[in-house]
């Protein structure tokens, strides 16, 4: 068993907070970049690609990170996952039905928008797994 | 399931903090288990087993069991 105790897991929690930080900064500056610099489109695709680099990192991190995690905090981790999953799925697939149901405002709901939400959903259901064991 | 846990680390005069670190597991961890919000996994059990010299099956009893 290799789980850490709680003086143990914080590098296991800043580590991947600083690769995604890193890489909402990159999506800041590619979006800045997108709406406002007349660039070619091949300069446009690079600069919507850019920030892939640092999500692979965080991705490493996030993982290395969930191996080390204590057997109750994976399961916290787990079911945080799969009520995201679900609401995630429901929220793409309501928005779907919704553009066909009414005209949906494009600025309101494109994916530039949109993602930020998965990551609330997250948080929603870590909410709620925490509260289930505290 | 039941669990003795919260007893035995009594007797020991063990803050849950004491026993995670022991078993190298979270403070929350042993919470839950002796609040019977989460059942450890086998391997757990059986490191809990071995910290108090004790059989699992004497310190983790099924809801239906006497």
């Amino acid at each position: 068993m290799s789980a850490k105790t709680a003086a143990t897991t914080a590098p296991l929690i800043t580590r991947p907070l600083i690769w995604a930080g890193a890489w909402f900064a990159a999506w800041l500056i590619a979006r800045v970049v997108l709406e406002s610099a007349s660039v070619p489109t091949w300069g446009r695709v690079v600069a919507a690609l850019a920030p892939t680099p640092l999500a692979a990192a965080a991705l490493l991190t996030i993982v290395r990170g969930a191996r080390e995690l204590d057997e109750l905090e994976r399961r916290i981790q787990l079911e945080a996952l799969a009520t995201a999953f679900v609401l995630a799925v429901l929220l793409l697939m309501t928005l779907g039905l919704m553009e066909l149901a009414i005209t949906l405002n494009r600025d309101d709901w494109s994916y530039r928008h949109v993602w930020a939400m998965l990551p609330m959903l997250y948080f929603l259901g870590l909410s709620l797994a925490r509260r289930r064991y505290a | 399931m039941k669990n003795r846990l919260k007893v035995l680390r009594a007797e020991r005069d063990w803050s849950q903090a004491d026993l995670a670190d022991r078993l190298a597991v979270s403070r929350q961890t042993i919470n839950s288990i002796e609040t019977g919000k989460y059942d450890p996994s086998l391997p757990l059990a059986i490191k809990i087993g071995r910290l108090f010299d004790q059989p699992v099956e004497e310190i983790f009893t099924l809801d239906g069991d006497a």
